[in-house]
């Protein structure tokens, strides 16, 4: 049965270092968006500050992410076959694309480096990771991407 | 796969090439020089251009370069971050070795520009002190070097009234008791009033003159962010030139909305307080133009919500249009991000007739415009108290031809035969300009 599923060839003792990690810059950069939120209605700084070390943070934990995810890919010919591995690859691509020159926003001083321009794309990160971490968790729930069942005798 | 993997280094190959070429065309300094400056849409960058000049300092022989009719020639060399020079009255030469405290890290960026400011600046430990030089057979060059003040917290303005010397550190203006001929003050300075300090302390040095009958200090005070990125309570009391009654300490803001105001000087014509001033940084490599200006008692320049008059910045939020209205449109613009840090006005008659009566203004130089711009000292021509015709280069040579910086200047002052010194903080030199 173990044997059906698609490796994750980037795993620590079993476990998926992908899957394990990608919750961090998830939050990291859901967490952007919502103090971006309040810095545009209140426009205390703080609140930017907030969202400008999220987003480098998340960013950082990204580069773990990408690789581990690119060594999965790459690392077993089944992941590849499966179109929505394509699509999660290549979105996920897009959004830390935005996610970089969002940072480069979030690096202005005060006002506008969130309104308008770090608050549309801290929105549009958030939009593609909803796609693509909806595409990525049916990798492993439906496809069993890195899922190995304990063999029961 | 080889496919998307070209077209991902694709992708961001464009992304790159949109960040760093996308860019206003440039603007001609000169056009920025004047009462009437050209002041080009405002442009904020994806990833703003940082040049900053790699310090080379001074070769053997090598000085800066001066115009017929002037000459150079070290009044000291191989100090510690001269920041600021003041001449006392018997002639003692002042050099004020000064430099900014830690800058704290509050955001990402902050640990990409502390590393960027730790390039533009002398790499050597600020001495925190105040130097004396007396030329003691009148050729105009030093024959004694003492320590005249020690132990002071990054110290920047010095002036006399009397036989009282005050010290602008960057917390507090301090009062030394001071006896003409001494060279060296041990005495512990008594302090007159608090300054805003740290722990942003974000434009730290504190420009310091006295009103001309000597009853009142001005002392100029820095903002705290290049535009309010670090929050508005931090800005109390700064972006302004504070004026201190000399007898009871007690001070009020004489005039505001001054981003970084440095040079105080009285104009000797007028007797009306002038001031050059770095206004702010990242809305372009033409904006927004640093200028000189008259400044009127009770007077608001702009700084931060708008700059020369009601050209508003956006970043700067809540607004408050109530300023704004009225807000003084400043006297004489520089150009774009030279950092005037020093000014004086040539009152003597030592300099050839060219530069009488206008002011003298050092120019540290730019870090946020591809094309380096400052890094010399200019004459501004005075007519009637009030500046009159394009300013011109006097000293020069401070960059490489390849932009590396061999020295920066700051403060500047008149000495005792009206040759002109000029602080030069990372060629770690004092400068003089007399007649040949």
């Amino acid at each position: 049965m173990a044997g059906d599923n698609p490796r994750s060839t980037a795993s620590l003792a079993g476990r998926p270092i992908h899957a394990m990690l990608a919750p961090i810059p998830i939050v990291c950069f859901a967490g952007t968006l919502v103090t971006d939120l309040v810095y545009w209605k209140t426009a205390t700084i703080m609140w930017a500050d907030v969202s400008a070390w999220l987003l480098t943070v998340g960013l950082i934990v990204s580069i773990l992410v990408v690789l581990a995810g690119i060594i999965d890919f790459f690392g077993d010919r089944r992941v590849r076959a499966l179109r929505s591995a394509w699509i999660h690859g290549l979105g996920n691509g897009v959004a830390l694309i935005l996610a970089i020159a969002n940072a480069f926003v979030h690096s202005r001083d005060a006002y506008t480096s969130v309104v308008p321009t770090g608050l549309i794309l801290s929105a549009l990160v958030v939009l593609i990771l909803l796609v693509t971490g909806w595409i990525g968790s049916g990798l492993v729930f439906r496809h069993g991407v890195g899922v190995r069942p304990e063999t029961r005798s | 796969m080889i496919a998307s993997r070209s077209t991902f280094v694709t992708v961001i190959g464009i992304a790159a090439l949109g960040l760093a070429a996308c860019g206003p065309s440039p603007v001609d300094p000169k056009r920025q020089i004047g009462p009437n400056p050209y002041l080009p849409p405002i442009h904020q960058y994806l990833m703003p251009p940082m040049h900053v000049a790699k310090i080379v300092g001074w070769g053997p022989g090598e000085t800066p370069t001066v115009p017929a009719g002037l000459k150079v020639t070290a009044l000291a060399k191989g100090l510690k971050n001269p920041r600021s020079v003041y001449v006392l009255p018997n002639g003692d030469v002042l050099v004020v070795e000064s430099g900014g405290p830690k800058a704290p890290v509050n955001r990402p960026k902050e640990f990409v520009m502390n590393w960027v400011e730790k390039k533009a600046h002398s790499s050597s430990k600020p001495g925190n002190r105040i130097l004396l030089f007396r030329d003691t057979n009148g050729d105009g060059m030093p024959e004694l070097q003492t320590v005249f003040i020690d132990h002071l917290t990054s110290p920047f303005g010095v002036v006399l009234v009397g036989n009282d010397l005050y010290v602008a550190d960057t917390d507090a203006v301090l009062r030394f008791p001071y006896q003409t001929g001494q060279t060296s003050i041990t005495t512990p300075g008594v302090k007159l009033t608090d300054l805003p300090g740290g722990p942003i302390d974000h434009h730290w040095t504190k420009s310091l003159t006295a009103s001309p009958d000597g009853t009142k200090l001005y002392a100029g005070v820095g903002s705290n962010s290049n535009i309010t990125e670090n929050g508005m309570p931090a800005e109390l009391g700064r972006a302004s030139i504070w004026e201190i009654d000399r007898a009871t300490g007690a001070h009020r803001e004489y005039a505001t909305g001054l981003r970084n105001p440095n040079g105080l000087q009285f104009e000797p014509q007028t007797h009306v307080l002038w001031a050059v001033v770095n206004e702010r940084d990242e809305l372009g490599p033409d904006l927004v133009p640093d200028y000189m200006t008259s400044v009127k008692e009770g007077a608001f320049y702009g700084w931060p919500y708008s700059y020369y008059g009601q050209h508003i910045d956006p970043r700067v939020k809540p607004q408050r249009p109530d300023l704004v209205a009225k807000a003084v449109v400043p006297d004489y613009a520089l150009s774009s991000h030279v950092a005037p840090l020093g000014m004086v006005f040539n009152t003597g008659s030592g300099l050839p007739a060219a530069y009488h009566g206008g002011a003298f203004v050092g120019e540290h130089g730019s870090w946020d415009r591809q094309k380096m711009n400052g890094y010399k000292v200019i004459y501004v021509p005075f007519v009637n108290g009030r500046p009159s015709g394009m300013a011109q280069d006097v000293v020069t040579g401070f960059l490489t031809p390849d932009d590396k910086a061999r020295g920066r200047p700051v403060g500047l002052a008149l000495d005792s035969k009206g040759a002109l010194l000029i602080a030069d903080d990372v060629g770690n030199a004092v400068w003089r300009v007399s007649a040949r």
